[in-house]
């Protein structure tokens, strides 16, 4: 909840994926300039090495015409002969005051003439410089410039060997290769986010795993955590089962306390009634009444005891069959002096979801009722009423309820004095029962000739 | 008429005692379960009032111990615990009748003199098929020794076959003597009783014969009985 409130990632997976995805982002990112970068320096370094090889040739093959010019033989670079091929080289002269004056260039020059090393990078004897300059057409050019002296020069100048080359070649395969890693690496980071994304699905599912058995246990189809779970859930999903264990025999316990303090009132209040009721005068009628309400207190706090419980009783299920044959058998017994003969039927794999208790109370007080009002027969018959539900029909061949009477009949009970037992119906409890079941109970005339209740309870999945 | 009663609470008892006296009955007490125990085995009673939450001994296990000693005095279970699967229990148990508290006195002697009522007027052997037993006189029927749980169609339903046992007996047959005249009659119910009581016998016990009916039998090693 304050998560939501805070706006902080509330899902674990998404937390999962996006950290995960983040640092993969970076480490591909990072490795993509690294790469790119490489390839340059790598690229860079091989051009250049061309280029020194050709201002070597320069150096070495450079002689003095018998007019004092430097000349270079033509066969020194093939490419460096056709106008404007990207291949050139030229010789200058290095004055005393710092400007390049041109002696020789390469053909493919033509009218143009290459830019000395700029003033930034001062040239020193033995040592080349790389460079880049803009060329013919505008074409970026690569230089390289070493300086050196002739050994049969009788003026001993201070010539400037260059050497240069179109470098758009150069550009256009570092920038393919950049598009190509750039593409590589987003597939590979899309199949890495997928990849995460499904490791994080299977890495949770014990997880979710757990959660679908904890909502098993809450609708009443388990009443522990089972499973194998992975050692890092399995503690979670013990501790659980011992707090759904721990809950269970507190809510046990608390309502044994309820119910035996209940009971125990019980005896004294018999005592009282019957001692009350054999010695007629004032007195005895104010314990009588007084008995008789502490009674009605008694049995209503014995059921909001046994309704408080039913909250944590949900997860039960119960077999309805063995229920009704509990019932039909105790009845018959009851009611043995009368004949009454239970006539029940109900399919083995119809399951109530809820204690047994509760629906033998329910089911039972619906039956005793029957039993009370029947000629001889009961006809018990259970089954399931589409998804999640049961019904429960109990029909007697009794005198019946004209239908003004029913709606009644159920709301009896609400008075104390209704309660006492063998007077009302003992159907308002069954209402109030089945209704905190969310189920409910209808009243009709039966087809035996009595009266026909219909008892609609939630079904346990089976 | 000789009664005892079980009780642990003395105002509760005295009540009792004197109400009873006052009615004719030679009464007994036991305040706890040992010696309600111990009484209830030795002493030749016409009926037992029962109370469940007793000191040492609880009210069921007493009445468990007593039906399987085969002690057949009729019990009436008298007790605060008013809850159907209490009272389911104490059917199961062996009781005979079961009254809560509080109580009136009347009602307590009414039940009782229907309970004697009950009690004097049969008279019949027992009959035995292998391990399966039924005694007619107290209603009940057990296998090798563990009492069986019936409703009352199941029971007349077994009672017929015992009676014919080893006899083929047509559905028709069953209906016929199983319900009274005024019930509706469904022969396909008979099916639902049988697979029902088998489950409660054992399923070889009952023979389905095709076409004919059904047959009650021992289990091979059994003696066949009457």
């Amino acid at each position: 909840m304050t998560d939501r409130r805070a706006g902080r990632p509330r899902s674990l997976a998404r937390r999962l994926v996006v950290l995960a995805a983040g640092w993969s982002l970076a480490v591909l990112v990072v490795a993509g300039f690294a790469m790119t970068h490489q390839f340059q320096k790598a690229a860079l370094n091989r051009f250049d090495r061309d280029l020194s090889e050709l201002r070597e040739g320069l150096f070495s093959q450079a002689m003095i015409d018998p007019d004092g010019g430097v000349s270079i033989p033509d066969s020194i670079d093939q490419r460096a002969q056709r106008s404007l091929s990207g291949k050139y080289w030229q010789v200058d002269t290095l004055l005393a005051n710092g400007s390049f004056e041109p002696e020789v260039r390469s053909r493919s020059l033509d009218e143009y003439l290459l830019a000395p090393p700029p003033r930034s990078m001062p040239i020193k004897p033995g040592k080349p410089v790389f460079y880049d300059t803009q060329g013919p057409l505008n074409k970026p050019l690569r230089v390289t410039a070493y300086l050196g002296k002739l050994e049969e020069d009788a003026q001993r100048r201070t010539l400037v060997f260059m050497a240069a080359e179109d470098r758009s070649p150069l550009d256009s395969d570092a920038r393919r290769f950049a598009y190509t890693a750039a593409t590589a690496l987003v597939i590979l980071m899309m199949g890495l986010i997928a990849a995460i994304i499904v490791q994080v699905r299977i890495g949770l599912e014990p997880l979710f795993a757990l959660s679908r058995d904890v909502a098993k246990v809450r609708k009443g189809e388990t009443d522990q955590v089972t499973g194998e779970y992975p050692s890092e859930i399995a503690p979670l999903a013990d501790e659980l089962n011992a707090l759904l264990a721990h809950n269970q025999e507190v809510v046990e316990r608390q309502r044994t306390h309820v119910g035996n303090l209940a009971h125990a009132l019980k005896t004294p209040l018999s005592v009282m009634l019957a001692e009350s009721q054999a010695q007629p005068g004032a007195l005895a009628e104010v314990v009588n009444r007084q008995a008789l309400a502490m009674q009605g207190h008694v049995e209503h706090h014995l059921r909001r005891a046994r309704a408080a419980a039913r909250s944590q009783g949900q997860r039960e299920r119960t077999q309805l069959s063995p229920v009704i044959d509990e019932l039909a058998r105790t009845l018959e017994r009851i009611f043995q002096d009368k004949g009454v003969v239970i006539d029940w039927d109900a399919p083995d794999d119809v399951f109530f979801q809820g204690e047994k208790q509760d629906l033998l109370e329910i089911v039972g007080n619906v039956m005793e009722n029957a039993c009370k009002w029947a000629r001889r027969h009961v006809r018990v018959v259970a089954a399931e009423a589409g998804p999640r539900r049961l019904i429960v029909t109990i029909e007697d061949d009794g005198p019946g309820l004209p239908p003004g009477q029913r709606e009644a009949v159920l709301k009896r009970g609400e008075r104390l004095d209704e309660l006492t037992p063998g007077s009302g119906l003992g159907l308002s409890i069954v209402e109030e029962l089945a209704k905190a079941y969310e189920g409910s109970i209808r009243l009709e005339a039966a087809s035996l000739g009595g009266l026909q209740v219909t008892i609609t309870l939630p079904r346990a999945e089976t | 008429m000789r009664v005892l009663i079980v009780e642990d609470d003395p105002d509760l008892s005295r009540q009792l005692k004197l109400a009873l006296a006052d009615a004719g009955y030679a009464v007994d007490h036991a305040p706890d379960g040992e010696e309600a125990q111990f009484l209830g085995e030795t002493e030749p009673y016409d009926a037992i009032v029962l109370d469940l939450g007793l000191p040492k001994v609880d009210g069921v296990s007493v009445l468990e111990r007593w039906r399987r000693e085969n002690v057949a005095t009729p019990v009436l279970i008298l007790t605060a615990r008013g809850a159907w699967s209490e009272k389911v229990a104490g059917f199961d148990a062996g009781a005979d009748d079961y009254l809560t508290k509080p109580f009136h006195t009347e009602e307590l002697l009414a039940r009782l003199r229907a309970l004697l009522r009950r009690t004097a007027g049969h008279a019949a052997a027992t009959l035995s098929c292998g391990e399966l037993r039924l005694d007619p006189k107290a209603a009940r029927a057990s296998v090798g020794g563990e009492p069986l749980r019936l409703t009352s169609l199941e029971y007349r339903l077994l009672h017929y076959l015992m009676m014919h046992q080893g006899r083929v007996i047509s559905r028709t047959e069953l209906v016929e003597h199983l319900y009274d005249q005024d019930f509706d009659r469904d022969s396909n119910t008979i099916e639902v009783f049988i697979g029902r009581l088998r489950k409660k016998i054992g399923p070889d016990r009952i023979e389905t014969v095709r076409g004919l009916g059904y047959r009650l039998v021992a289990l091979e090693g059994e003696a066949a009985g009457s």
